[in-house]
């Protein structure tokens, strides 16, 4: 999830009525429009029977992100559409990573990075949590090195505006 | 009461007399209790995709009359549903409201590949404006009460309910209670009413004011507003020439002084010069289908865009706009007239102009309707609809299916009824007519109807003369027969060498098959005989069929190559370098 394609990277927050099949048929239109998505994630907001989604994508057309956005907004039960200003607005994920470090590694990269200690086994094997900006989450896996990664679970972006 | 009763107690109160369909297993006690009730007429198809057209017909038809109705088709599940999803899928792309009730395996089996078992929410969806699968009794009248209500706000659409079969037997409990006239759907996104905010309509009627080589096209939207009066006073008002789209014809009649007939991949001259070398397209209800402006990049290279659509999504979607004013088009038409700025320009060069371009093909075209036979010694389809459209005065409803038949009726009918001209133009489903008159003539009982099909599509519905025979449905079938795929073949003589691959057909004695359903049949295959079989045709009382032999080598010019630009246009082949 590096960011190292060419177009730049975009998010539109999406609120929708928890209906069954939302979720199917923005991920149906992503493919029949052929949208360039990177990250969707949806989850319940605070008031009842209304969910929230965050997809990001890759466009650098604005005309191309307002068909997008029309797109979405023409399915039925969405409530509103709208692309998140990036400089005005918080993208956040979080990432679950196991890792082989030794200790005096594990606390060097503590001192630098906010991370917690989810898991602790034998052979110098560590699972972490950590959540923070896609770039941060990004510099610390560099700074570990591939060779030390076992496995990666990142969430997607979640993202609200100022 | 049963679910079953509330689905027939909901169409009741929304109004419908027409349900077109086919039963089968999971549907069983919905039509079970259509027969207990009988409160609306049930015409059963001989295939699921003629319901779907059926009920197109009855939709798209019944917009003008003072009885407005939505379609209905029913189907069972698995087969039964999935017949219907090409005439869903067309309705979806012409902008059609009609609702489709499908019955579901009971759900306690659904997802175990019960028998006749399919996914019609999964595949629908894609199609359709919405879906339903109410999973409790309680939850069916709402669902087609909303059902209804997101066909046919905004921009119209198909809307497929499935139903289990369980939940149409389910009982509802003692305090159920819906009250179909409060009922208020919670889609905030199928509320939407746009108003043109009177800012974006100063700016269009200065654009329009400015202009020296304005153009509309008329679209669907004009159909579907029911707007044809309002465009006649814009056009007027303002001495706009109208060119119109497939569905925009029959909006105003085709031999008004301003109209130039229709626009696009096979339409007049004079229509595509004048988009070609427009300063101003004023689009009113389109969107600007790739058979309209050919190759986007060419499109009116030189012309300001002024775009009247009611679906948002659709404004600047392939032609980038200078004002855009989503809303309904006879409501932002209303309110260009009432702009006091908006005035008339004699624009004298550009009428003189478009005369030009008018009367580039004009004699080289009547020669060949006047001679009648093309060069195998068959008669021309331009011919015999030019002979039905003096015939008929063009006040006649006219259903065609697609093809080369198709684009010769949109330019040689002389329209004049409003909303008189139906089709599959999206989708361009062969297939079409036959099921969709069927609709049509049940809502419009007392105007005549004539169902023009090709060989063809003529066989892909040809099991709806059943129904017509069952129900004496009045149409009059107008069959083009030239043995071929005429449309297809004319690409293959036009771009890939005459290899005429896939398209020549061997027919069967379309007389007998006539006979076998008891519809009264003629043949003609000459041009002396064309008027006399009309009008046998005409006064007949009841279902004709009158099949015509003709020229395998007729080909419908002008004609924009597919992925060319308006500029590339064929207008003659005596022309063609």
């Amino acid at each position: 999830m590096t960011s190292t394609h060419p177009m730049k990277r975009r998010a539109i927050l999406i609120f929708v009525l928890n209906r069954p099949g939302v979720l199917n048929k923005i991920s149906m239109l992503i493919r029949r429009k052929m949208y360039n998505v990177e990250t969707v994630t949806a989850c319940r907001t605070h008031r009842p029977g209304i969910s929230r989604m965050t997809l990001t994508l890759y466009e650098d057309s604005d005309d191309k992100m307002i068909q997008v956005i029309k797109q979405i907004e023409k399915i039925a039960e969405v409530l509103s559409a709208k692309e998140l200003d990036v400089d005005n607005s918080f993208w956040r994920e979080v990432a679950v990573i196991k890792l082989e470090a030794s200790d005096s590694l594990m606390e060097r990269l503590g001192s630098k990075y906010n991370f917690e200690i989810l898991d602790r086994q034998e052979n110098e094997v560590f699972i972490i949590q950590m959540a923070g900006t896609y770039g941060l989450i990004d510099e610390f896996m560099q700074q570990l090195g591939e060779g030390k990664i076992i496995e990666t679970a990142r969430s997607g972006f979640t993202a609200m505006e100022k | 009461m049963k679910g079953a009763e509330l689905v027939i107690k909901s169409l009741k109160d929304k109004g419908v007399q027409y349900v077109f369909g086919y039963t089968g297993g999971a549907i069983m006690p919905v039509f079970d209790e259509m027969e207990k009730q009988k409160v609306f007429s049930f015409i059963m198809s001989r295939h699921e995709q003629g319901a779907a057209f059926m009920a197109q017909g009855v939709s798209r038809a019944s917009l003008t009359t003072s009885n407005p109705q939505i379609g209905v088709c029913m189907a069972t599940s698995g087969p039964g549903a999935m017949n219907l999803v090409t005439g869903i899928a067309d309705a979806g792309m012409d902008s059609v409201p009609i609702i489709a009730i499908t019955g579901q395996v009971p759900s306690g089996v659904i997802a175990t590949d019960a028998f006749q078992e399919s996914d019609v929410v999964g595949v629908m969806m894609p199609l359709t404006k919405q879906t339903y699968m109410p999973l409790r009794v309680d939850q069916i009248e709402e669902s087609i009460h909303e059902a209804f209500h997101v066909a046919t706000v905004g921009r119209g659409g198909p809307v497929v309910i499935d139903i289990p079969k369980d939940i149409q037997n389910q009982e509802t409990a003692a305090d159920y209670r819906f009250d179909p006239i409060a009922f208020e759907s919670d889609l905030v996104g199928m509320l939407y009413s746009p108003h043109p905010e009177r800012e974006t309509i100063r700016k269009a009627v200065s654009l329009i004011n400015r202009s020296e080589r304005p153009l509309i096209l008329c679209g669907h939207g004009i159909i579907s507003a029911n707007a044809g009066d309002s465009l006649k006073q814009l056009a007027e008002k303002a001495n706009l020439p109208v060119a119109f789209t497939l569905h925009g014809l029959s909006s105003l009649p085709v031999d008004h002084p301003l109209s130039l007939g229709m626009v696009g991949m096979h339409g007049t001259v004079e229509s595509n010069w004048a988009l070609l070398n427009a300063d101003l397209v004023i689009a009113l209800g389109m969107r600007f289908d790739d058979r309209v402006t050919g190759k986007l990049d060419d499109f009116a290279v030189n012309a300001a865009v002024i775009h009247v659509e009611i679906d948002p999504s659709e404004i600047d979607k392939n032609v980038k706009t200078n004002v855009s004013i989503n809303a309904d088009a006879g409501g932002a038409i209303q309110q260009l007239l009432r702009d006091p700025e908006l005035i008339s320009k004699p624009r004298r060069l550009w009428f003189e102009q478009i005369e030009t371009y008018r009367s580039e093909i004009v004699d080289e075209i009547q020669e060949e309707i006047d001679t009648g036979v093309g060069k195998e010694g068959q008669l021309l389809m331009k011919t015999i609809v030019s002979k039905l459209s003096k015939a008929t005065g063009g006040r006649d409803i006219v259903v065609a299916d697609v093809g080369q038949h198709q684009m010769i009726v949109a330019r040689f009918y002389n329209f004049q009824t409003p909303n008189s001209w139906f089709t599959s133009g999206g989708a361009g489903t062969m297939g079409c007519a036959l099921p969709m008159a069927v609709g049509v003539k049940m809502v419009r009982p007392n105007e005549r109807v004539w169902s023009i099909s090709g060989d063809g599509g003529f066989q892909m519905n040809i099991q709806e003369l059943g129904t017509i025979m069952e129900h004496d449905v009045d149409i009059k079938i107008l069959l083009f027969n030239n043995g071929y795929l005429g449309m297809v073949r004319q690409w293959q003589t036009l771009f890939f060498d005459g290899r005429y691959a896939g398209t020549p057909m061997k027919n069967p004695d379309f007389g007998k098959i006539a006979a076998a359903y008891g519809i009264p049949y003629q043949r003609v295959a000459e041009v002396s005989e064309i008027d006399a079989a009309l009008a046998a045709a005409a006064e007949h009382k009841g279902a004709t069929m009158v099949e015509f032999l003709c020229d395998p080598s007729e080909i419908v010019l002008p004609m924009v190559p597919a992925g060319g630009g308006i500029a590339d246009m064929i207008t003659s082949l005596k022309k063609k370098k």
